[in-house]
């Protein structure tokens, strides 16, 4: 099969099973919110510390709730020995590895897109100028934790304690990405000019490349057996 | 080809050993009684002739883990597999002890126990990647398996660990300027010498104790090989039919 | 095998033998003494070191030629000290250092000749015995293990195939 299309595939096979089920995207949905709850409550939060604290908490909402649908989009092709098909599917395992993390990407973002509002509403934030950028760094977070995410949900399905070992995992080698999506995030919602962030973005980026090509040359290694 | 160097450098670690020991002896005895104070920092100065080359040594241990991965899933060779694993559990504790050694320095120096900065939170980062490096090792049932999936990880790992570096110092000096700084004093000899030292008889003692740990990993398989409980899939499928 | 016990024992007596020197250099050297001590039983010949507190008020004379008298208080105890030596760069009224002299008796005053920092030897301390003991546990752990593992090997019989109930060879 065709590299391109095998992509296009996975990413169709991924969508409609979601669609069907509905299952990732109302839990990644519902967790949030529970987490935006848990934030406003643990902190009581006026106008100013809200402009202080909402960038981490945005990213570590969107960061859980991100981990949570990685960890779907393998556990879900255990069922009927999906996970052999797609092993010994004549296709090359990069594209396999391509078309989930389009899907996973597709999904985070989404979710992130309608989340975003909740925040501006919940904590009172003036977002309107910031709009695009944060359009960008949200893009291009979600696609770094994304690429990384894709390659340990797959290397962690086939283990023990496979729920705790993702985020064990992924999180330490997130940091990157953590920190330059909170710093940028913070500088486009306080207003500042796009010089001053545009470093975090650049990190942001370069960690993209770099990890979209190492994954996407590990990932064999993980399917073959 | 690298069967036989490790095999050839398992023969002479007698050598390794004995070598860290004396390096590390005189390194302290150096270090302790025959240097003089700092001029700032006082006695306290004789806490970096430990501190630094545990640092150096753990960084040296994980591109020992990082090299070694590389080249276990080109060539799938389970001594070098074994290799990455002693590697790997050394390097936590060389991470671990230069964090406690940095935070006892740290209390008297910059009068708190941990403060954020760059370098302790890099180390920090290293200790949790190894820790779900080795927390991965003993959750996989089939040792192949196993070590091709902690292969990809300290790959993954080792290529991240410069932009955490990175990342971090950037992070830091955006929030607050650089207050601190150990390498802004200009080295004196004083100071080289145990540092020197101690540094060469902590990387030779590393090498040592991944030769032992290594011997130790290997002669566990063949146990296990010689009693019949050698329980690798590939194994299992070549002998019953 | 049997070497490895030696090695170890020789190991050992290295470092304690290392860990008695900087005792012994510590003492002489490095500790300091408490001001009442030093009040009650104050030795005669040999230069002391204490450790107190500049008080505030006290300090007088050239302080860049190396030269001041002023009043050292540790706690209760106080003593009238005075200093001729190196310059003094970095002396002020209650500053905590160490001073190095003599206590004259008869006309009791403490003739300081040097200072220098206070101490921590707590820290340097803990920081030499966690690595050393931490090693060297790990790297002798690891040495019993290969001489166990060896003496194992060899004793292991070789894998036969255990009969199942039927009497059938797997």
């Amino acid at each position: 099969m065709p590299f391109f299309k095998t992509i296009r595939w996975v990413v169709w096979k991924d969508l409609i099973s979601e669609w069907r089920t509905r299952e990732t995207m109302s839990s990644m949905l519902f967790f949030a919110l529970i987490v935006i709850l848990v934030f406003s409550f643990s902190f009581s939060m006026d106008q100013d510390a809200a402009r202080q604290l909402i960038a981490g908490i945005i990213w570590v909402a969107f960061t859980f709730t991100g981990i949570i649908g990685l960890g779907k989009s393998f556990t879900s092709e255990l069922q009927n020995d999906c996970l052999e098909s797609l092993q010994m599917c004549p296709a090359p395992k990069g594209a396999i590895y391509l078309g989930k993390v389009a899907a996973n990407f597709l999904f985070m973002l989404s979710v992130e897109i309608l989340l975003f509002p909740l925040f501006v509403l919940f904590f009172n934030l003036d977002v309107i100028e910031a709009v695009g950028t944060l359009l960008i760094i949200f893009f291009l977070a979600t696609l770094g934790l994304s690429s990384v995410g894709t390659l340990f949900s797959a290397l962690t399905v086939q283990i023990r304690a496979r729920e705790v070992m993702l985020p064990v995992l992924l999180l330490p080698l997130a940091v990157p990405v953590m920190i330059a999506a909170v710093e940028a995030t913070r500088g486009a919602l306080s207003g500042d000019p796009f010089s001053f962030y545009s470093q975090w973005i650049q990190l942001l980026i370069i960690f993209d490349i770099i990890f979209t090509v190492v994954s996407f040359w590990l990932f064999e290694f993980i399917l073959d057996s | 080809m690298i069967n036989r160097i490790i095999r050839q450098i398992q023969r002479y670690k007698g050598w390794f050993g004995g070598g860290a020991a004396l390096c590390i002896f005189l390194g302290l005895y150096i270090g302790l009684l025959a240097s003089p104070p700092d001029y700032y920092q006082g006695e306290l100065v004789r806490i970096m002739y430990v501190h630094v080359p545990l640092a150096h040594t753990s960084t040296l241990a994980y591109s020992v883990l990082f090299f070694g991965s590389i080249w276990y899933l080109w060539k799938r060779d389970p001594l070098v597999d074994n290799m990455c694993q002693a590697s790997a559990s050394i390097c936590a504790l060389f991470t671990s002890l230069a964090l406690i050694t940095g935070s006892i320095w740290a209390k008297p120096t910059w009068n708190t126990w941990w403060t954020w900065d760059p370098r302790l939170v890099s180390f920090t980062v290293l200790l949790l990647i190894l820790g779900g490096y080795i927390m991965l090792r003993r959750l996989v049932d089939d040792p192949v398996q196993g070590g091709r999936y902690a292969a990809i990880l300290a790959i993954v790992g080792g290529i991240d660990l410069p932009i955490i570096k990175f990342s971090v110092e950037w992070w830091r000096t955006l929030h607050q300027p650089m207050s601190f700084s150990t390498r802004g004093v200009s080295i004196s000899e004083d100071i080289l010498v145990p540092l020197t030292l101690m540094s060469i008889g902590c990387w030779l003692l590393f090498a040592y104790m991944v030769m032992v740990r290594t011997q130790i990993l290997y002669l566990t398989d063949l146990l296990h090989a010689k009693k019949g409980r050698f329980l690798s899939q590939t194994h299992f499928s070549q002998t019953t039919p | 095998m049997t070497g490895l016990y030696t090695r170890w024992a020789l190991i050992l007596g290295a470092t304690l033998l290392l860990a008695i020197l900087t005792y012994q250099h510590y003492q002489q050297h490095l500790s300091t003494l408490s001001m009442g001590t030093l009040l009650s039983s104050p030795p005669v010949t040999q230069p002391v070191r204490i450790q107190g507190m500049v008080k505030s008020g006290t300090l007088q004379g050239d302080v860049e030629q190396g030269q001041a008298t002023f009043e050292f208080v540790d706690g209760a105890a106080s003593l009238a000290v005075e200093y001729q030596g190196p310059p003094l760069e970095n002396i002020r009224e209650l500053k905590t250092l160490v001073l190095i002299g003599r206590w004259d008796n008869q006309a009791q005053i403490f003739r300081a000749r040097d200072t220098a920092l206070i101490n921590n030897f707590g820290f340097v301390a803990a920081a030499y015995l966690i690595s050393v003991l931490a090693l060297g546990w790990m790297v002798f752990a690891m040495s019993q293990r290969v001489m166990v593992l060896f003496k194992e090997i060899k004793e292991s019989k070789l894998y036969e195939p255990e009969a199942d109930s039927l009497g059938h060879k797997e």
